[in-house]
């Protein structure tokens, strides 16, 4: 048998090669999908997106602010809705002003009218206002996730 | 279509500036790849090919090399969630059962691959015992792999309370209390483990901290160290191997009135020396191609493990109510059946013997016979002596972890004793 | 390549793909959870019954994923609601479990109590069986619902709580029986036994009630005589027994210990010691103002206000400011406007007003005598091995016995060595612990004039 013939690689063996290499990456970029999807976190120890409030009559006229889940409930007689105190600029959370209307942010004074919409300061973003519903048991359900027009109000 | 993309890249500027030789195509590109790739360079260029033989080794070293790998991923990924305080530590165990994804698994997977590694430490110590490896010019390698043992118990021991379930719990009560029988130092060395006089929340702390960066920072430069010396002191144990030489020129014996270069000064053993070309084989590929199948091999063994049986978790740790009987970890069952019998012999005297006669080993027993070779029948007053020590261990670890149940009466594990209330 | 080299290469790709497959199998174990499926039961159902397309999208909008209420004062998280998705929804009332409704949540928000506090199980998990936690290693199991009003008594007085029988006739039973005689409960009670702080954590109700019946049996060398009541106080004992589960909760739910209602009223009404000054039926000091018609002079607004602050709506009252909590307010006028009994003073059982037997009666009661001496002191209760016919000797004719003062020492110094039947056998496990320093001087002389008055007295004519 000669040795230096046999011992380069042939195309059964670069076949073999890269077939095993192809399946160690697999497994590779499997263990990296699952160890990637390990971080991503499945519950959460903040605020619920969809947040339960309290019942409509429980919120007096105009503006309350709710801090678990950083925003606020507005009311108007029998309408409500809800806009997040999460200023668009920087993430500061907005005050609402003296006057009733409107909110401005403290970090970096950003103004905002009684729509959100902005009205000075460095925010690139009007606030935004955030689908309102009523449970089954009567109460309010803010959905973060979901974005409304500022002109969307929930009449009980 | 992809080769060609990635041979492009390979002959690219950035390509050949991370890999500093292509794939090898040549005998000398074989050995400039062993020699320059950092991975590769604990390893020399060529191997004897009877290191290449599975029965030599038997694999073990590299085993508990790649569990520690294994090990250090998925601690690294483990520590996303886990907060080491008595309040969270239990609760972050649920999480990871419940919510986290793949997190049992994670845990599975960390917990068995820690058995294994104890285990294969430890096997690894009785084949470099039974192949007479730990023989000049390797004593102090023998030395840094007794330091490894003790590290690997040590992370063993430090990651067992870190669930913070009765088990843990209970486990390093026990073992602790162990330790303070050792005399004079015992009851201020548990304390400062401890860090206070009962398991609590500094205790988790040190644990914690201990187990995550002290202990493995020594593990892995401990483990640099080793496999250099595995490559200094002329690779693995040969039969027929030549006596050492010196492996350091003396400065005082070289001319002072000229410079020399690294090869004047440096002179090691390599395992060419006394050896046929034709013994020798190239790194790579056939070294490193075995060693990666073995990584498979070891990955796909934990992941079975990990998939099919679950770490265990017992209740929250309740300091009031000890389970009965409360066991070390099982390593430290030996011990612990010892100090049921005598506090004296379990606590003190027997661990400080292992410690002081693995560390004694290679400077008493000097002769060079039986190197390289499993069982020697020169050899056998030394081999006797270590297998019934090994075997007391084992039937001593086997007693204290299957054959005592409540109150450390004796029971057989099938037949397991009822828990007497009181 | 060397020919040894070569054999191993088809390892190589099979290596590889094994690895890789047991990490996606690992993972697909992993995502497949029990709740999902009733999540999409959830939202399918929501479907169903969507009339309109903003309802059908509102349901198709319904999230797939897990539920938890967080509630840091309660050390706990509760993800029941991962499966139970509808507990709030009044809409799926009568449905089958898991998605039923939870009726009367108006005590009880959900968002600030969750589920496990009252129903226990395991909050955290999100299978089936470890979350209702009948599961090793998970101590506390769901609460049958025969055992439910123990989770109450976690908040409340037992005996304040409306339509928790059991529960007050656990309460009750405790007393009568005596167990604080043996056992200590938040550091109050004798020593013979084993605390019973916890207890209700340790130890399920089929346990406690076997250990309630026979408890030789359960716990072997227990000193504790078997209890003799009917199955359903041992049930509400049992019940009672759960509600110890030694956790502490914080201000927000101990807040409402008292629930305000007459019952609770009128336990305060002779607990602050209104008697002193008003009175009833005729009944109690004369500073203040007969209390008898009080409903039709006034309204519960009037009446909390004169609480909060006397002067303030009747100036010129000298009725000193009470330290009182909002709910014992509330209670207390409950109890002032609906007292309707007119045998109300028989039930306050004000000391004052109470004969030296009556009271001694209770400090028999209060120090839990009973549960060695047996009701009413009149004995019954084994106590292996002692010379007394294996009993602990009843009080019936302590008066025969002691002097007065000879039985006050009794009390105070206890009998630690009780004498043995047989000498060679196991010593008794029942002994008379010293009562030195628990029991008040005053209480003592009532005592004693208690047990010296159980000597029946046709017998004493004879002698």
């Amino acid at each position: 048998m000669n040795s230096t013939v046999n011992n380069e690689p042939n195309r059964r063996d670069f076949v073999q090669l890269v077939s095993g290499w192809c399946a160690t990456l697999f497994a590779l970029a499997a263990s990296g999908a699952a160890a990637a999807r390990f971080m991503m976190p499945n519950v959460l120890y903040e605020a619920d997106r969809r947040y339960r409030a309290l019942k409509p009559d429980d919120y007096p006229e105009g503006a309350t602010f709710l801090p678990d889940a950083r925003l606020f409930v507005l009311r108007k007689g029998n309408s409500f809705r809800a806009v997040s105190a999460v200023c668009t600029h920087l993430g500061c959370t907005v005050l609402h002003n003296n006057d009733g209307n409107g909110f401005h942010c403290p970090c970096h004074g950003s103004q905002f009218n009684e729509n959100a919409a902005v009205t000075g300061g460095p925010a690139p973003k009007p606030l935004p206002w955030y689908l309102m519903t009523l449970t089954r048991d009567g109460r309010l359900m803010i959905d973060a996730s979901q974005e409304v027009k500022p002109d969307k109000y929930l009449v009980v | 279509m992809l080769l060609q993309l990635w041979k492009q890249f390979r002959d690219s500027r950035v390509g050949r500036s991370v890999f500093r030789v292509g794939v090898p195509a040549s005998n000398l590109e074989r050995a400039q790849a062993a020699v320059s790739s950092f991975l590769l360079h604990f390893q020399p260029a060529k191997v004897n090919r009877r290191t290449l033989q599975f029965s030599a080794t038997l694999g073990l070293g590299l085993i508990s090399l790649y569990l520690f790998i294994i090990l250090t991923v998925t601690g690294v990924l483990l520590m996303f969630y886990y907060v080491p305080s008595t309040n969270q530590a239990y609760q972050d165990m649920k999480d990871l059962e419940f919510v986290v994804t793949a997190g049992l698994v994670l845990r599975n997977m960390h917990r068995w691959a820690a058995h294994l590694m104890v285990i294969s430490v430890l096997l690894h110590l009785c084949r470099v015992f039974y192949t007479a490896a730990y023989k000049a010019p390797r004593e102090f390698n023998w030395l840094v792999g007794v330091c490894l043992l003790l590290l690997t118990l040590g992370l063993s021991f430090t990651g067992y309370l870190l669930p913070w379930d009765q088990l843990a719990f209970w486990a390093i009560t026990v073992g602790t209390s162990i330790a303070a029988y050792a005399p004079v130092v015992g009851e201020k060395l548990k304390f400062l483990l401890l860090g206070g006089n009962v398991v609590g929340q500094s205790a988790l702390l040190r644990f914690y901290v201990l187990h995550v960066v002290v202990l493995p920072l020594a593990a892995l430069f401990l483990m640099a160290v080793h496999l250099w010396r595995v490559r200094k002191d002329g690779g693995l144990a040969q039969p027929g191997e030549a006596e050492p030489a010196q492996t350091v020129v003396g400065l005082a014996e070289l001319p002072q009135n000229k410079t020399y270069g690294l090869m004047e000064l440096a002179r090691g053993t390599t395992p060419a020396v006394g050896v046929q070309p034709e013994e020798e084989v190239f790194t790579w590929p056939n070294l490193v191609f075995r060693e990666m199948l073995l990584f498979l091999g070891v990955t796909a063994l934990v992941l079975v493990l990990a998939i099919f049986w679950n770490a265990p978790l017992e209740e929250l740790a309740n300091p009031v109510h000890p389970p009965n009987p409360a066991k070390a970890p099982w390593y430290f069952l030996g011990l612990q059946e010892l100090v049921a019998h005598s506090a004296f012999w379990g606590g003190v005297v027997v661990p400080a013997l292992i410690v002081v006669a693995l560390v004694m080993l290679p400077y008493l027993d000097r002769k060079r016979v039986g190197i390289g070779v499993w069982f020697a029948r020169e050899r056998k007053l030394a081999v006797t002596i270590f297998t019934v020590c090994l075997v007391a261990a084992t039937v001593l670890t086997l007693v204290g972890s299957a054959f005592r149940g409540p109150n450390w009466a004796l029971q057989v594990p099938w037949k397991p004793l009822a828990i007497e209330e009181r | 390549m060397d020919s040894s080299l070569r054999k191993l290469l088809p390892w190589f790709t099979v290596m590889g793909l094994l690895v890789g497959a047991l990490i996606v199998a690992a993972f697909y174990k992993d995502q497949f959870r029990e709740w999902k499926i009733w999540q999409r039961v959830h939202i399918k159902q929501e479907l169903a019954r969507a009339v309109s397309d903003a309802q059908r999208e509102a349901a198709l909008r319904i999230p797939v994923e897990i539920r938890q209420i967080v509630l840091p004062d309660l050390r706990r998280v509760d993800r029941c609601i991962t499966c139970h998705l509808t507990v709030e929804d009044p809409s799926y009332a009568g449905f089958k479990q898991p998605l039923a409704y939870h009726p009367d949540h108006a005590q009880h928000p959900i968002e600030k109590f969750g589920c496990t506090i009252c129903h226990q199980g395991q909050g955290r998990a999100t299978t089936r069986e470890a979350a209702h936690g009948h599961v090793e290693h998970w101590e506390q199991p769901m609460l049958a619902m025969q055992y439910i009003e123990s989770a109450c008594a976690k908040c409340h007085l037992p005996s304040d709580v409306p339509n928790a029988p059991k529960l007050a006739r656990g309460r009750v039973l405790f007393d009568d029986l005596g167990c604080i005689g043996c056992h200590k409960l938040q550091g109050v009670g004798g020593v013979i036994g084993p605390e019973l702080d916890g207890v209700g954590a340790r130890h399920g109700a089929e346990w406690l009630g076997k250990h309630f019946r026979n408890p030789a049996a359960i716990t072997s060398g227990s000193a504790m005589p078997p209890i003799k009541v009917g199955e359903q106080d041992i049930e509400a004992l049992t019940l009672y027994m759960l509600s110890f589960t030694g956790e502490r909760l914080s201000d927000y739910y101990v807040s409402m210990k008292t629930i305000p209602g007459a019952d609770a009223g009128r336990r305060l009404f002779t607990e602050k010691g209104c008697m002193a000054c008003h009175s009833l039926a005729g009944v109690g000091g004369k500073i203040g103002p007969a209390l008898d018609e009080v409903a039709k002079r006034r309204d519960t607004k009037w009446i909390i206000e004169h609480f909060r602050n006397p002067q303030a709506v009747n100036p010129g009252s000298i009725m000193p400011r009470f330290d009182l909590t909002e709910q014992e307010m509330r209670a207390l006028t409950e109890f002032l406007l609906t007292k309707t009994d007119p045998n109300i003073v028989g039930f306050l059982r004000i000391p004052a007003l109470m004969t030296p037997i009556q009271r001694g009666q209770a400090v028999f009661k209060k120090y839990g005598c009973a549960g060695c001496h047996g009701a009413g002191g009149m004995g019954g209760v084994p106590n292996p091995n002692a010379k007394t016919a294996q009993q602990v000797p009843s009080l019936k004719f302590v008066a025969d016995s002691y002097t007065k003062d000879e039985l006050k020492k009794r009390v105070l110094n206890g009998q630690r060595e009780i004498p043995s039947l047989n000498p060679k056998g196991p010593p008794p496990p029942l002994y008379m612990p010293p009562w030195r320093g628990r029991i008040a001087e005053g209480e003592l002389g009532d005592l004693v004039v208690y047990l010296m008055s159980l000597m029946p007295k046709e017998e004493k004519v004879t002698f």
